[in-house]
């Protein structure tokens, strides 16, 4: 007995059980060492019983032959069970992998056995003694030990032999050997029916294949089955020396060679044999009762469930036969009046095993090629074509792995017609009893059973294939032009262009642990739009670069000639997007690639280092291609611990990793992030948007509920410990200008915020010290993207900052005033310019820049800033604030109205700008100057009862550029507004906008302005209508067609090339635009 | 119990657990908004004005410094121009000062050798380009002539030069500098700009003594420059009198 014994399930159940009783028996006196002796005995006979060997032995009388078990009548109702993965072959082996993984496979495929009465199996792999006990403990299954001895070639003497050669002393001498060692390993497992040895053999006497074969014409090979025979012999004999009280057969092919048998084989208990004679064994029986008298068992027997003719899946045909072929043996067993040597069989086979034909390859697909022919399977056997198809022979189906990696069975028509058969005991029923049952069997329900099982399975396995979803197609025709063009060319001015593009969407499940989907796009012409409008970066664009190349005629060695090379039809096909997830026991793993993901701000991450990105559409403007990366979320006892690391984990990130890990101490819940840069970003986020430098950020967050409503939040940052010792300048108030060290103190930074409901409002206060270069990441608003505040936030360090917020409510309307106050540690620094006299350097100073210098003072500028927001929403369903309320809302009308006021009493230092040609960061070289700023804005959407729906956003601002101080603050105006209507088929939505900046955040970036900007965009809905929209994602990829119309002026503020020193007035495009969704 | 509850459901004791949170939360907000990080006089060193050095002995603080792309002139503390930012000359406002002018204003003669090279290697890491990357490789020039003489040669500062030389040739081959010149031929009396390339002025600057009155890095025959120009992969053919301007430097093949 192993100790392995004891991890088994049942056995500690028995353990418990005697322990229990231990424990009572010791609150009495224990008088007698009788009663010692029976609790040890109680102790240890459950184990003593599962330890017996059972005692198997063959029964004859003039009724005919049964098996005994323990002196019980035993039929077989048995299957040749292997397990082989897809993927795999003949080499797996199972009881290569961990115990726990066996128990799993084990457990599933003999509990579905067992379900159906199986009781015996025969495996080509050799179950380990300490398994074949436990299938027979826990589930009642008895296992025939079966060397193959040699069938498919054998070791001699340390060389492999293929062809084993029965008539060789020395090898006779070593399977003689090797037999009996088995059989000395196995004499004692409880389970073991009966040994019985080789496969077909007598078919493998000049040739081998693992496959059944045909059967051999002609007796060539007698003389060559006498030495095989006799081993046989020898080899039971060796056996019976050592375990007498087992069974001993062999696996015949058929019943050749019987004469041999009965002549060589004279120890044999039982005879063993592979028959495929259709759905009736025929002679079999009575030959055998004349010639060996002997029991009779098929090692293997049945059908496959693949029709040659018909080229497919066949369950009915399969189960017919094996039907049949139950019904003829339980008629040929004892006491039936008949041979009665029939003593039952091993079905071939349990799974389909996709390794067959061709054996190594194809592994992962189930080949349908038939590859031998046997006319008595007359349901597709068809004249001189082969029919049998060796990868479909499983009463179940090879299914996909389940959670445990363990690969599912589907059970076929064939899998409940035996569990029919054997449902009846043929030594208890009558002949009249068995017939009338297997002829009571309600077929077609069977057929309906497998026939679920395997629509069911089916449609599982549709979804692991990387299937098409559907997509679009997008199309439009272009027109663009400009005052100057027109007027020089007329009508020739105008240019026309189109462009056209098609997403295929694909999703995939290989498995149940792993799926996702992907996108990919492809190009036709493109469409030139620009300046008004940008899509899609520069992709597809024809791209002509300045080369060096050596000139056709060399007249000077070494000089090279200035050439521009175009490229043309480049980057016509991408990946758009890809999102899959694996899902493992202790965590999930999702690889992102251009997908919507959010913040953590809800989790810990008070300092935003884990931006969003789910402005899809926006990024398609430049064709970049942010968030990409993976994720990692613990599960069960590691669902604290995340993990996120990529290129790109946000729009604009550098290339980084960042884990995060939650715990609750002292009632607080906290929060650990670290986030670390391991390179940095190659290019801007978008076209012009500066790359920041590669840094690292560690915060620590505290967070505590009370019961009064009351919230505190505190957090701790280190950042950008890189930049310790680094150098800046800095000037004071009387101009003396000084260097100076970053210091471990300026990577620090502490934030607190304390939010309580005060006289029925919901205020907050906050206080954030920053050090120089305590950077964290973005500033999250209390309502998100929709927030309107344009209180100054930022991620940036030196600063002293305090906030504070009061949600007043009035019935339906909201009434949000904020204060902001911020003050820098270091000031930013003027422009004082450098000089020379008499040899003393007076060296300046020049406004810093986040590349040069270790920090800078940009829109972390000191600021002291108050808003109001009035917001009336009379359906709170639909809260104003969501995210996608523009689509959700339903009040009659809802509306907020407010403004912020911002002074900045100080300039900045210089922002930064990504300039391409250089492929670096450049910076502006001058600061915004001090200015006070404010915005005004509002929102409001009407839903009229006759369905129409209008949304007018209007903004009045007097605001500065982001980075060009050059043209001043700018005073503008904007009105942008949409009309849905018709059931939300028609849509009319666009601006006006005055002396603002362009579209893109490069403009405002650039300061550049336009005296007029208008947009027009109708759209009919061709799909579903604008009613089944929830987002702008879902509304951009919708099935319409329309027309878009943009216009704008121009003045000395416009980019140069657009206003022409006042020759173009005006620049417009219209395009003409067709989506169809499919 | 009962009395507990009705304690804990008055007023008054809501207002005082209230009146602490708000108290320990205030206190933390005071805490958090601490002064460190602040700096006054007190804090880092004065540089508003600079002595810029005289002396003619260079330590050179990196290996390849005042060679492109190598950028630690910047972090040398002899440095007086770390923290001053080269004004580059700009197409567009031709007018407003840049790094020549500033340039001028540094002593003339080897006292001012020094310096010069400081303020060029700055202007280089700042921004990489031929004209920076010459200038340097003639301001290391000018301190090996002015630290060397018949008996002692700088070779240090000579080795640095002639890597700054070949840095030229082959990260800025097709670099050219602009001259102002002659304001008497030209007709609105306004001197007229023109460009050299830079290949030929290291080529002559390293051909030619009277090209930069300094002595020369390669002694001996001329031709060793050719020999040297070679091994750097480039050919020479040296400029002729009277006005030395039709040198043609090339980049053999292979």
């Amino acid at each position: 007995m192993t100790n392995r014994f004891f991890e088994f399930p049942q056995a500690n159940k028995y353990r418990k059980r005697v322990v229990a009783m231990t424990g009572l028996s010791l609150l009495k006196p224990i008088k007698s060492v009788a009663s010692l002796l029976a609790l040890s005995l109680m102790f240890f006979l459950p184990q003593a019983g599962y330890a017996q060997v059972d005692e198997i032995t063959t029964y004859k009388d003039e009724n005919g032959w049964k098996i005994l078990v323990n002196g019980e009548d035993y039929f077989i109702k048995g299957m040749v069970w292997s397990y082989s993965p897809r993927g795999q072959n003949y080499s797996y082996n199972l009881f290569g992998q961990s115990d726990d993984f066996i128990r799993k496979v084990l457990d599933y495929d003999f509990g579905l056995m067992k379900a159906a009465g199986i009781n015996t199996i025969r495996s080509f792999t050799m179950l380990p003694p300490e398994w074949v006990e436990y299938v027979y403990r826990e589930h009642g299954i008895m296992t025939v030990i079966n060397p193959l001895m040699g069938r498919y070639g054998y070791n001699i003497d340390g060389k492999w032999v293929p062809f084993t050669d029965y008539s060789d002393p020395r090898t006779r001498e070593i399977l003689i050997s090797d037999m009996a060692d088995f059989v000395r390993r196995y004499k004692d497992t409880p389970g073991v029916l009966m040994f019985a040895f080789g496969n077909e053999s007598n078919y493998g006497l000049s040739w081998s294949s693992f496959e059944i074969e045909n059967l051999p014409v002609g007796e060539q090979n007698t003389a060559k089955a006498r030495y095989l025979y006799s081993l046989y012999e020898e080899v039971i004999l060796a056996g019976k020396e050592i375990a007498p009280d087992h069974l001993y057969s062999i696996v015949n092919g058929d019943i050749q060679y019987i004469d041999l048998i009965e002549e060589l084989v004279p120890s044999l208990d039982v005879l063993g044999s592979n028959v495929y004679r259709g759905d009736s064994f025929t002679d079999l029986w009575a030959r055998v009762d004349e010639q060996l008298d002997l029991p009779v068992t098929f090692f293997e027997f049945g059908s496959d469930a693949f029709n040659a003719r018909s080229f497919q899946e066949d369950q009915v045909s399969q189960a017919r036969i094996l039907k049949e072929q139950w019904r003829e043996m339980y008629n040929k067993s004892y006491g039936n009046g008949e041979e009665g040597n029939a003593i039952g069989a091993f079905v071939f086979e349990w799974r389909d095993e996709w390794w067959k034909y061709l054996q190594t390859e194809n592994l992962d697909i189930q080949d349908t090629n038939a590859s031998w022919s046997n006319q008595a399977y007359l349901f597709d056997w068809a004249e001189g074509k082969n029919n049998m198809n060796e990868e479909w022979f499983g009463v179940v189906a090879l299914g996909l792995p389940d959670s445990d990696g363990v690969y599912t069975a589907r059970p076929r028509m064939a899998y409940h017609v035996l569990a029919e058969a054997f449902s009846i005991d043929p030594y208890s029923t009558s002949k009249a009893g068995i017939n009338a049952h297997f002829a009571g069997m309600n077929m077609q329900m069977l057929e309906l059973q497998g026939d679920v099982a395997k629509l069911k399975a089916d449609a599982f396995e549709d979804d692991r294939k990387l299937k098409f979803t559907g997509g679009r197609f997008q199309g439009e025709f272009v027109t663009r032009g400009n005052e100057q063009d027109i007027t020089e060319d007329g009508e020739n001015g105008v240019e026309f262009s189109d462009g056209q593009m098609i997403f295929l969407d694909f999703a995939f499940k290989p498995n149940e642990q792993l799926e996702g989907q992907m996108s990919v796009n492809i190009l036709g012409n493109v469409a030139r739009k620009r300046a008004l409008e940008f899509t899609y970066g520069d992709r597809g664009l024809p791209l002509t670069i300045q080369a060096q190349t050596a000139p056709e005629v060399v007249v000077t060695p070494g000089q090279f000639e200035e050439r521009e090379i175009t490229f043309e039809d480049r980057e016509r096909v991408e990946i758009y997007d890809f999102e899959a997830t694996y899902k493992a026991e202790d965590f999930d793993v999702t690889a992102f690639y251009h997908t919507p993901r959010f913040h953590w701000g809800f989790e810990g991450d008070f300092f935003g280092l884990v931006a969003e990105t789910t402005d899809i559409l926006g990024q398609d403007i430049w064709n970049a291609k942010a968030p990409s990366g993976i994720e990692i979320q613990g599960k069960n006892g590691w669902s604290n611990l995340r993990l996120v690391a990529g290129p790109e984990i946000y729009w604009g990130a550098n290339p980084k990793f960042v884990v995060k890990y939650d715990f609750k101490l002292a009632k607080f819940d906290w929060t650990f992030i670290h986030s670390e840069d391991v390179a940095r970003l190659g290019e801007g986020a978008n076209a012009t948007e500066a790359t920041i430098r590669e840094s690292r950020q560690t915060t620590l967050y505290a967070s505590r509920e009370f019961a009064n409503g009351m919230e505190l939040e505190l957090g701790g940052i280190i950042s950008a410990t890189e930049r310790i010792d680094e150098t800046f300048d800095r000037i004071d108030e009387a101009g003396n200008i000084y260097i100076d060290e970053i210091e471990f103190e300026d990577t620090l930074g502490f934030k607190a915020k304390l939010s309580f409901p005060l006289f029925g409002t919901q205020t907050y206060v906050s206080a954030h010290h920053a050090g120089l270069v305590a950077e964290g990441g973005v500033h999250h608003t209390v309502y998100g993207v929709t927030d309107p505040s344009k209180l100054p936030y930022t991620g940036l360090g030196n600063r002293r900052e305090y906030e504070a917020g009061m949600q007043m409510f009035f019935g339906n309307l909201m009434v949000f005033p904020r204060i902001l106050y911020r003050d820098n540690l270091v000031d930013a620094n003027p422009f004082v310019e450098p000089s020379i006299s008499g040899g003393i350097l007076s060296p300046g100073i020049n406004p810093r820049n986040r590349d040069a210098d270790p920090f800078a003072v940009l829109n972390n500028r000191e600021a002291r800033s108050a808003e109001i927001y009035f917001t009336w929403d009379p359906t709170g369903a639909t809260p104003f604030y969501d995210w996608d309320n523009e689509w959700r809302e339903d009040a009659r009308f809802a509306f907020n109205f407010g403004g912020t006021y911002t002074e900045f009493p100080t300039f900045t230092d210089s922002e930064q700008f990504f300039f391409e040609p250089t492929g670096a960061n450049a910076p502006f070289g001058v600061g915004l100057p001090e200015e006070d700023v404010w915005a005004l804005s509002s929102r409001m959407i009407f839903n009229t009862r006759n369905n129409t729906k209008f949304i007018v956003r209007a903004i009045r601002g007097f605001e500065q550029s982001t980075g060009d101080p050059d043209g001043g603050t700018r005073d503008y105006w904007e009105l942008h507004g949409r009309a849905i209507w018709g059931n939300g088929r028609h849509s009319l939505e666009g601006y006006y906008m005055k002396d603002a900046w362009g579209p893109y955040d490069f403009f405002r970036q650039f300061n550049v302005t336009f005296p007029e900007q208008i947009k027009l965009d109708y759209s009919l809905w061709l799909g579903g209508g604008l009613g089944g929209i929830s987002d702008a994602n879902a509304e951009e990829r919708a099935t319409k067609i329309g027309i878009r119309a943009l216009y704008r002026t121009a003045d000395e503020n416009s980019p140069d090339d657009e206003f022409l020193d006042g020759a173009n007035d005006y620049t417009f495009l219209t395009v003409l635009y067709f989506t169809y969704q499919f | 119990m009962m009395r507990n509850m009705i304690r804990k459901a008055t007023p008054s004791a809501w207002m005082k657990n209230k009146f602490r949170t708000v108290l320990f939360g205030s206190l933390l907000l005071a805490v958090a908004a601490c002064d460190s990080g602040e700096r006054d006089a007190g804090d880092g060193e004065l540089i508003t004005t600079i002595v810029l050095p005289t002396d003619v002995v260079l330590d050179l603080h990196c290996a390849d410094v005042g060679i492109y792309p190598e950028t630690c002139v910047l972090d040398d503390p002899e440095n007086p121009f770390s923290t001053t930012t080269i004004i580059e000359f700009d197409v567009n406002n031709p007018d407003a000062d840049n790094k020549f002018d500033l340039f001028n204003s540094i002593p003339a003669g080897p006292n001012g050798a020094k310096a010069r090279f400081y303020f060029w290697a700055t202007a280089l890491a700042q921004r990489g380009s031929g004209e920076n990357q010459f200038y340097t490789a003639l301001a290391l020039h000018e301190l090996f002539d002015a630290n060397s003489n018949a008996i002692s040669k700088d070779e240090l500062v000579r080795e640095q030069a002639l890597r700054a030389y070949r840095s030229v040739l082959q990260n800025f081959f097709g670099s050219v500098t602009v001259f102002t010149c002659c304001p008497g031929a030209s007709p609105t009396g306004e001197p007229v700009p023109f460009s050299i390339p830079l290949n030929e002025l290291t080529a002559d600057n390293l051909y030619r003594t009277d090209a930069t009155g300094l002595m020369r890095l390669v002694e001996g025959d001329p031709i060793l420059v050719l020999e040297l120009l070679l091994d750097w992969g480039f050919s020479y053919q040296p400029a002729t009198p009277p006005n030395f301007d039709n040198g043609v430097v090339s980049v053999n093949e292979g």
